[in-house]
């Protein structure tokens, strides 16, 4: 009888969806059910009977039938099988030395290297966070066009709070005020000196060490100064009570201590002085102006407004409003700064010194990131390079039952082994690191081992570094075949040579974007170190004018002109590195509309143009033998671009700068007054009334005599203050002292990185020559030459590294070019500061890998094929 | 100790399977319960069944011989375990039990 069968299609379907373990009886039994009601009740019915059965044994409706294993597995956690994962991973670190260290090294450099970098992120992150109510407090920052400042009117901070309810409360702090201070035989010119509103403790979270937080600041005749500072003069911190004199012309009580700053604040600070001190002599201040900005602002916001973005704003709108109604004739923005946003993301003009930026600290934390990243990649390699003398192993415990994620669990394991070996050694080197890394960029870390935040994190990384590490061999080594492994040699798979190039090449795209950062963060530095400002910087010594200086101009003057190393100077109102006067209240002929562009202005006397050696381009500099000339006015060409005349006609024009009325007698060749991220700004040249600066030209190598010749002159008419002086260069260089930090520490992790790279790759190398001593022998046996067998196995590398100087290339040049945007001069980014970094990666990998292959060549290949 | 559960259709097929003793596979399940109770089952029931009982360890299966039956396809025997055979003693003690305490005249057809 031919037996009925189903029709095909059917039985492919079901083929096709049910699960292969049980699709052999099923099908049989479905045949034979079919066969079955094809007797009794047709082919129709039988059809519809197959199909209805069919859909309930498919998914999602049929039950998987689970595959039974054959033997009894011990458990992977099991005591024995941990100890034998144990003393396997042991044997193997100890059996290959070279390998273990390479790998350990790398590792345990990288992970220092992060923990450093992350130290330093971590810390630029804290800043002002510590105050209690960080969220609510705010600055007001201003900006008239593309000059943005961070200072506000002294009327603002008391004006705005009685009018505005989101506003809890205001503090004013002045800009810094070096003064003179003396205890008995004592006498220091502190630099960090603030007048603050009494209210300063209140909204602040500077704790107080003794002295009432509610009085402290009420007093007038009362200071407040940091334990430091109590101990620097009294040699103890209970100073409360003590009399200290300032500016050898006042005496103050002091009123509390104040413990140090905290070196994560933007305030820096040693001594606070009531504001109401201030009052006594502060034109600003008296009179409530809302026109003059020179005190910084602080709000204390409610919650409601300091949480949400459009209460910001509504409170901006009401500020301008009533900003308006004060009579303020300029154009002038305002902006909530939060406090916390203050060291990071500020770019302002008339600010405290020594802010960070946003960008640093993003890029080391990528940097950190990297240098991770390529000691894992050392690991990966070495572990799947060498996964021959592992495959056996593998192969063995596969047959006696092991299944692949028992394997996966004891690769993983292993590598786990080396990250914790390496962060023990890690934070080891850190500990001895930290004192060289904290002169380097100039902060405070410290490292708290107790904190359970830290070795969380610290714990975090490790096991972030072991699963990355160990992840790839750890699926690579257990998915081997055993029966394949145990017969013979395992041919190399083409993807896991694909894969271990491919790692390479990151490696080296990660140390030539470092490297190339580097070079082009010191060719930008050096370019605005040598960038002509427009005067002679060299040589350049200043001298402040402070205490009885002011008033014995004339005799200082004088006896100035009476030496001969000192009689080329001048005296100005400022250093040119960062001028912070500015209006927008100027005037001149043929305006047009009311002028928007802050106006620098700068107080020079007659010698300017000659000390400086600046360039007058058009009219004359200030002159004794003018008359007039006190409201004369010498302009730069920028201001003369922005009041639209030329050099032809621009002489002899009135211009109206404040209140005073003059005219342009001179235009002076453009120069630098501020940094250079700056870009040129109009400046205004007064002639110089009342003091500031005196700036002597000196000549080489006569610096030293110059010095004491102006202490003598100091001592003579101003013998109540210390001498200080400082040579106009190093200040300008000091300008640019985060640039210089970012490229020391650029240098330093560039460095490592590439080390890292070629530890890797030294080991890689070492495992290449091996693998091939055979071809080797007989390729020498057949007449090649020692440099032919070098170059064969450098080839293979060599490819790598161009590829990823391929890569590499269009990155650097991107990010760098990102960088040097926030310059207004930039150095250009030529083609060859590229291909030096990737000529000196070439250059090291070269000769990393020589080591080995020289070696590998000059080996007698008798030896090499003796043994079969 | 608590007994695995045992549905009505699991406790069928269980019961099938001890009466066919070592030679029941799906096909025979699959009839034997449709002449019985007159339900239609679907085969995807049944083998559900199976597989969940022997995974509570009620029954264990083996393939049996290849035949030139079928296309020489396997069939898959079930036989009951001395688990299933107590879990079958177990329910119907218990029906015993209860029936005996149940009152003589509350189920009489002549009630209703």
């Amino acid at each position: 009888m031919k037996v009925t069968q189903p029709p095909r299609w059917a039985k492919t379907l079901l083929r096709w969806l049910h699960p292969t373990n049980t699709i052999e009886e099923v099908e049989g039994d479905l045949d034979e059910l079919y066969a079955y009601s094809y007797q009794r009740s047709g082919k129709r019915k039988a059809l519809l009977h197959y199909l209805l059965n069919l859909v309930t044994v498919v998914p999602p409706f049929v039950r998987r039938r689970q595959q039974k294993t054959k033997y009894e597995q011990p458990f992977s956690l099991s005591p024995d099988m941990l100890k034998n994962y144990f003393k396997i991973a042991w044997r193997n670190i100890v059996r290959q030395k070279a390998y273990s260290v390479l790998n350990i090294a790398g590792l345990s450099i990288g992970l220092a290297c992060s923990i450093l970098i992350l130290l330093w992120v971590q810390n630029e992150l804290s800043y002002d966070r510590f105050h209690s109510r960080a969220d609510q407090l705010f600055r007001i920052t201003c900006s008239a066009g593309d000059f943005k400042a961070a200072v506000s009117a002294a009327g603002m901070a008391r004006g705005l709070q009685a009018q505005l309810p989101q506003i809890k409360a205001g503090v004013r702090i002045s800009k810094p005020f070096p003064a003179l201070f003396e205890v008995g035989e004592k006498r220091v010119e502190e630099k960090r000196v603030f007048f603050a509103d009494s209210n300063f403790l209140q909204v602040f979270s500077f704790p107080l060490l003794s002295g009432n937080v509610a009085t402290a600041l009420k007093d007038p005749g009362a200071i407040l100064i940091t334990q430091q500072t109590a101990e620097k003069y009294y040699g103890t911190r209970d100073a409360v009570g003590k009399t200290i004199r300032i500016n050898n012309n006042e005496n103050f009580t002091i009123a509390g201590i104040l413990a140090n700053t905290p070196s994560n604040s933007h305030l820096q600070f040693d001594v606070i002085i009531p504001m109401k001190t201030m009052a006594k002599w502060n034109w600003d201040l008296q009179n409530d102006t809302w026109n003059n900005f020179n005190f910084y602002t602080y709000l204390e916001l409610d919650e409601k407004t300091a949480e949400s973005e459009s209460a910001q704003q509504n409170l901006l709108q009401q500020i301008a409003k009533i900003f308006k109604t004060h009579g303020a004739t300029a154009k002038i923005d305002f902006q909530l700064q939060p406090l916390t946003d203050i060291h990071l993301h500020s770019n302002l003009q008339i600010d405290l010194p020594g802010h960070g930026n946003i960008q640093y600290v993003n890029i080391f934390f990528v940097v950190a990131i990297f240098i991770l990243v390529v000691a894992c990649i050392n690991f990966m390699n070495l572990a799947t390079a060498r996964f021959e003398r592992r495959a056996k192993e593998v192969g063995l415990r596969k047959v006696v039952g092991a299944n692949r994620y028992q394997l996966v669990f004891q690769f993983l394991g292993e590598s786990f082994i080396f990250s914790f070996l390496s962060l023990v050694i890690a934070i080891g080197m850190v500990y001895l690191l930290l004192p060289v890394f904290k002169i380097l960029t100039e902060k405070s870390l410290a490292i708290d081992w107790l904190d359970g935040k830290l070795l969380l994190s610290l714990i975090g990384i490790a096991i972030l570094t072991g699963l990355l590490s160990g992840s790839y061999p750890a699926f690579f080594l257990s998915g081997f075949a055993p029966v394949k492994v145990l017969k013979g040699k395992l041919r190399v798979a083409r993807g896991n040579l694909l894969f271990r190039n491919a790692l390479v090449v990151t490696q080296f795209v990660v140390a030539i974007v470092l490297l190339v950062g580097t070079a082009v963060v010191y060719k930008q530095l050096d370019f605005i170190k040598n960038r002509n400002l427009g005067f002679d910087k060299s040589n350049l010594l200043y001298l402040a004018m402070t205490g009885e200086l002011g008033e014995k101009k004339q005799a200082l003057k004088a006896s100035l002109a009476q030496n001969p190393l000192t009689e080329n100077f001048t005296v100005i109102s400022g250093l040119p590195t960062t001028l912070e006067t500015g209006t927008v209240d100027v005037v001149w002929d043929g305006q047009t509309a009311r002028n928007q562009v802050v106006f620098p202005s700068l107080d020079v006397d007659e010698n300017f143009v000659k000390v400086f050696k600046s360039q007058v381009l058009a009219g004359r500099g200030f002159d004794e033998s003018f008359s007039g000339d006190s409201s004369s006015y010498m302009i730069n060409e920028k201001a003369m671009q922005i009041m639209g005349m030329n050099l032809g006609n621009a002489v002899g024009q009135n211009l109206t700068f404040g209140d005073t009325k003059g005219t342009i007698i001179g235009v002076v060749k453009d120069f630098h007054f501020k940094s250079l991220q700056y870009a040129m700004e109009p400046l205004i040249l007064r002639l110089n009334k009342w003091g500031g600066v005196v700036m002597v030209r000196t000549t080489a190598g006569n610096n030293e005599q110059t010095i004491k010749e102006l202490e003598k002159i100091n001592q003579q008419l101003n013998p109540a203050f210390p001498f200080t002086f400082g040579f106009l260069d190093e200040d300008l260089d000091n300008l640019y002292r985060s640039e210089q930090q970012m490229g020391s520490i650029f240098n330093l992790f560039a460095g490592l990185a590439i080390f890292i790279s070629c530890l890797g790759l030294y080991g890689l190398s070492a495992f290449m020559a091996e693998q091939r001593t055979k071809e080797i022998g007989v390729r020498k046996v057949l007449g090649a030459t020692v440099a032919g067998v070098v170059g064969l196995l450098s080839q293979d590398f060599l490819r790598l590294i161009l590829i990823a100087i391929v890569i590499a290339s269009p990155i650097a040049w991107y990010a760098m070019n990102k960088w040097l945007q926030g310059f207004a001069y930039q150095t250009a980014l030529d083609w060859w500061v590229i291909a030096l970094a990737g000529l000196l990666a070439t250059g090291i990998a070269l000769f990393t890998i020589s080591f080995q292959s020289i070696k590998a060549a000059l080996m007698n290949p008798v030896k090499s094929l003796r043994s079969e | 100790m608590r007994r695995t559960y045992l549905g009505e259709f699991e406790e069928l097929v269980l019961m099938v399977i001890a009466i066919h003793d070592g030679s029941a596979y799906g096909v025979t399940v699959s009839q034997e319960i449709e002449e019985q109770t007159g339900r239609v089952v679907t085969f995807g029931a049944i083998h559900n069944t199976l597989i969940r009982l022997e995974e509570k360890g009620f029954v264990t299966s083996e393939l049996g011989g290849a035949t030139t039956e079928r296309g020489g396809r396997r069939k898959r025997l079930f036989e009951i375990t001395a688990l299933g055979k107590a879990a079958l003693a177990d329910i119907q003690h218990l029906r015993n039990r209860l029936w005996k305490l149940m009152p003589d005249d509350i189920l009489k057809l002549s009630n209703i």
